[in-house]
């Protein structure tokens, strides 16, 4: 505990880069994105250790006001400790670029964020928790609204101000309920709050609503999609890797501790949005046409995936099978820390996309694996795991979540729910199909093929530093995904000691109901199996005598140029069309110049997909909203003695009800 | 006490009926007077030396001091037109006699003592009254009037109540009611400056 409490005092030392003198601004970066490195080493190295069950004295007491590290927690801090190093190391090399436009405010600001979310998962009391976590949604404000110059990026800043703020209501709503259960705001005593039915419903759909709209879920989610891509692309990667975890935690905190998952319309609800989120989110992703706009829009898809998987452990939970549970929670932990990794890791490679050729929209880039092959590199491996291949850490969590689906397939004892988990599956899976796409199109549009524009050509390998952070999060993705055993193990173990007690049960036999074979996801078996293809491959390939005839492709006698070549938007035009009936997208063909029906015709052509929810509820709510004011306005006219009348019948009312 | 509370009563429908600006501050003295009175009675029947000191104060602020500065307010806007849009003198009276009526209402159940019953209804009364007038007069001086009646009323309530009230919250309440006179003389003032009339209403135009 007191290395986190150490860790928690070098971020704030790393924060005085705000108080730093203007001339000496780069060594103010460079010392307070060292201590952020630093200290989040520091919380990742000693949440290892309580994992491993040497992490000593788990309370940090001050009075009412404690701090506490559990199982759960040290997951959670496990994921701030491993992608706060990389990307602090990143955000050194990144962070330069912003050499004279408020650079210490960034370093400053940056150094907050890490702290607020690490006292967030470890605050052991309602106080705390609040406190850190309005910290968190401010200074992520700030940040996000770090190129103030942009009206587009005050625009989106304020947005998410306004929507997490709803978040922060819900969930102070939510903690005062069981607080007045409880009679006291220490998480301890918050666990025995004995609420009436009603409270506790009332409780448990502002927490659900005030954490999912943290972590984007639909339909809160229209803040996401503007506000990550806003941010500069380190704080992004941490607000897309790390913040929307810090909502998975204080869910599962007021799942398994306060509120108890024995109802089961509340596995039922997490459940369903979780998979909505999950499908609509990768359906937008694959229409995007801006890097960081598809990687926010994934994160949508993720967060839903993982709380499509919690939804599924509550389920089980309600059915009260909840050895059966395990999987299922278990999916949420290391669909967690693998989102984690590499979404940080996708942000990072978009911000140097970003560094090295000034623009994020995929269509002007391509053929950039050339100039930046360890980018091109590391943004593979993350593109894989964001597309659940196999050998990343993102296929781990995604099985374990088809784990608890199929789970609850058998367990299910009525129809209904038997149903619902077809849907379940038959939505898991477009999500998975759709992810490869999106990522497909995003690494081959970015990466390979021939450049679309001439702002590549100046691109350039990244500084040490920025590889050094990236290097550091493939790495993790790769030895997660070929080795799964610790991870799982480690996060399997946190949910049989956790609060909820899973009982630990046969876990392997557990995955195929009973069954007692390991057929799970067997490392060896893929292993073999693509070594088998790739022999296959070689040796009728090499069996044959090939002739090699180097010509350009037949193209209709024309000879092939760059613009041929698939764009992104060409790329999605199937799935535009599939899903023509969800995305509604507009097209806009303005002529400017229209000599014959098929030829001399030079013309713009527009392409919008809007997002549903903000035009078909977020703007009738607004309307609404303003209207009501408007009619409010009638008991707003200016008049004093109007004012005064008020009073009078509100002094009026006030002594015959007490007279009563 | 009786006689005074009688008196007061007298004062206050008197003042509901008085639309002439100079006739209403003497009324307002005249309803001042009496409530300093009854402080000193009350202190007196409380055996309370300092009670002469919020009977001073009265005497000074409410009686002197105010009404002084309103009359000279009023002879400087005298050449003022006339307006006589002011809602129906009747119901302003009506309205006091109504007030009269839920003040007795409230203290058959707040108060036991029945002298105690008909001073908390007259300070209701005052209450209701001065918001009233308020409401339904257009010209700031009556306004004013309004606000020092609401004032005494409240400063009477106070003091049956509690039986006397502390020095010093007498004399916050006292500078309060001389801040708020000030401000109020010298912006009707202004008004009479800038729009050439006191009603109240044209300051509607000010509205954004």
């Amino acid at each position: 505990m007191e290395s986190f409490v150490g860790a928690l005092g070098l971020y704030g030392l790393g924060t005085l880069a705000l108080i730093w003198p203007k001339r000496l601004e780069l060594a103010a970066h460079y010392v307070s994105m060292g201590l952020a490195s630093i200290a989040s080493l520091v919380v990742l190295c000693q949440s290892l250790m309580t994992l491993g069950g040497m992490g000593g004295a788990a309370v940090w007491q001050l009075g009412r006001y404690s701090l506490a590290v559990d199982g759960w927690a040290a997951a959670f801090l496990l994921i701030i400790g491993l992608s706060g190093t990389a990307v602090s190391i990143y955000g050194m090399g990144y962070g330069r670029g912003y050499l004279g436009a408020r650079i210490r405010q960034l370093a400053g600001l940056w150094n907050l964020f890490l702290g607020s979310m690490v006292m967030v998962v470890l605050a052991g009391d309602a106080f705390t928790f609040i406190l850190a976590w309005e910290v968190m949604a401010l200074v992520s404000f700030l940040l996000v609204n770090h190129e103030s110059e942009k009206k587009q990026v005050v625009h989106a800043a304020y947005q998410y101000m306004v929507m997490t703020h709803l978040g922060t209501a819900a969930i102070l709503v939510a903690f005062y309920l069981l607080g007045s259960g409880a009679e006291s705001f220490a998480f301890a005593d918050l666990a025995h709050s004995q609420l009436p039915p009603v409270l506790r419903h009332i409780a448990f759909g502002c927490a659900f609503l005030g954490f999912a709209l943290k972590s984007g879920l639909m339909p809160l989610h229209v803040w996401l999609p503007n506000a990550h891509p806003a941010a500069p692309s380190h704080v992004s990667a941490l607000m897309s890797g790390v913040m929307l975890k810090v909502a998975v935690y204080g869910f599962g905190r007021f799942v398994f501790e306060f509120i108890g998952a024995d109802v089961f319309a509340y596995g039922l609800i997490v459940m369903v949005v979780g998979l909505v989120s999950a499908f609509l989110g990768v359906l937008y992703a694959s229409m995007e046409k801006d890097m960081k706009r598809i990687l926010a829009y994934s994160s949508v898809e993720n967060m839903g995936i993982i709380f499509a998987a919690f939804g599924c452990g509550m389920l089980l939970v309600a059915m009260d099978k909840p050895y059966l549970s395990l999987a299922a929670f278990t999916a949420v932990l290391v669909h967690s820390f693998a989102h984690s990794l590499m979404k940080c890791l996708l942000f990072m490679s978009a911000g140097a996309v970003m560094h090295a050729t000034g623009t994020r929209t995929v269509e002007l880039l391509g053929g950039l694996m050339k100039k930046m092959p360890w980018t091109a590199a590391f943004t593979l491996i993350g593109s894989m795991s964001l597309a659940s291949l196999p050998f990343t850490a993102g296929l781990v969590g995604e099985w374990l979540t088809l784990q608890g689906m199929m789970t609850l397939a058998f367990e299910s004892g009525t129809p209904e729910l038997r149903l619902l988990v077809i849907f379940a599956f038959i939505l898991l899976g477009l999500t998975g199909a759709l992810a490869l796409g999106c990522f497909v199109r995003l690494y081959g549009v970015t990466f390979l093929g021939r450049r679309r524009s001439n702002l590549v050509l100046k691109a350039h390998e990244m500084p040490f530093t920025m590889l050094l952070g990236m290097g550091m999060e493939a790495l993790v993705i790769l030895a997660a995904g070929i080795m799964p055993a610790p991870l799982v193990n480690a996060m399997r173990q946190i949910l049989v000691d956790s609060p909820l007690a899973i009982p630990a049960g046969n876990f392997m036999g557990l995955w195929w109901n009973g069954g007692q074979s390991e057929a799970v996801f067997s490392l060896w078996l893929i292993l073999i199996a693509a070594l088998w293809l790739l022999a296959f491959l070689a040796l009728t390939i090499s069996g044959k005598k090939v002739i090699v005839r180097q010509d350009v492709t037949w193209n209709c006698g024309t000879e092939p140029t760059r613009r041929q070549q698939y764009t992104a938007t060409g790329f999605s035009k199937p799935l535009r069309r599939a899903f023509d009936f969800i995305l509604k997208p507009r097209r806009e063909r303005v002529f400017l110049q229209r000599e014959h029906a098929y030829f001399g015709r030079k013309l713009h052509y527009n392409l919008l997909i809007p997002d549903q929810f903000t035009d078909r509820l977020y703007r009738p709510v607004q309307h609404i909203m303003i209207k009501a004011a408007d009619t409010l306005r009638i008991v707003q006219q200016g008049s004093v003695r109007l004012y005064i009348g008020y009073t009078m019948i509100a002094m009026v009312i006030v002594l015959i009800w007490g007279g009563m | 006490m009786e006689y005074l509370v009688v008196l007061l009563l007298f004062v206050v429908f008197v003042q509901t009926r008085v639309m002439e600006l100079r006739r209403s501050v003497v009324a307002l003295m005249a309803q001042s007077v009496i409530v300093a009175c009854a402080c000193l009675l009350a202190g007196l029947n409380h055996g309370l030396i300092h009670a002469f000191v919020p009977f001073a104060l009265t005497l000074g602020v409410k009686v002197i001091f105010i009404p002084t500065a309103m009359l000279k307010l009023i002879k400087r806007i005298t050449d003022e037109r006339e307006i006589f849009s002011d809602i129906n003198v009747n119901y302003s009276t009506l309205a006091a006699a109504a007030f009269l009526v839920f003040g007795y209402v409230l203290g058959n159940r707040f108060m036991l003592d029945p002298m105690a019953q008909d001073i908390f209804a007259a300070t209701v009364m005052m209450i209701m009254t001065g918001l009233a007038l308020m409401v339904m007069r257009k010209r700031a001086i009556l306004q004013i009037c309004g606000l020092i009646t609401l004032e005494n009323g409240i400063y009477l309530l106070g003091l049956i109540i509690t039986e006397g009230l502390p020095l010093v919250v007498e004399l916050g309440v006292f500078l309060d009611v001389l801040i708020a006179v000030v401000v109020l003389v010298i912006l009707t003032n202004r008004m009479s400056l800038s729009f050439m009339t006191t009603d109240t209403t044209v300051m509607r135009k000010l509205k954004g």
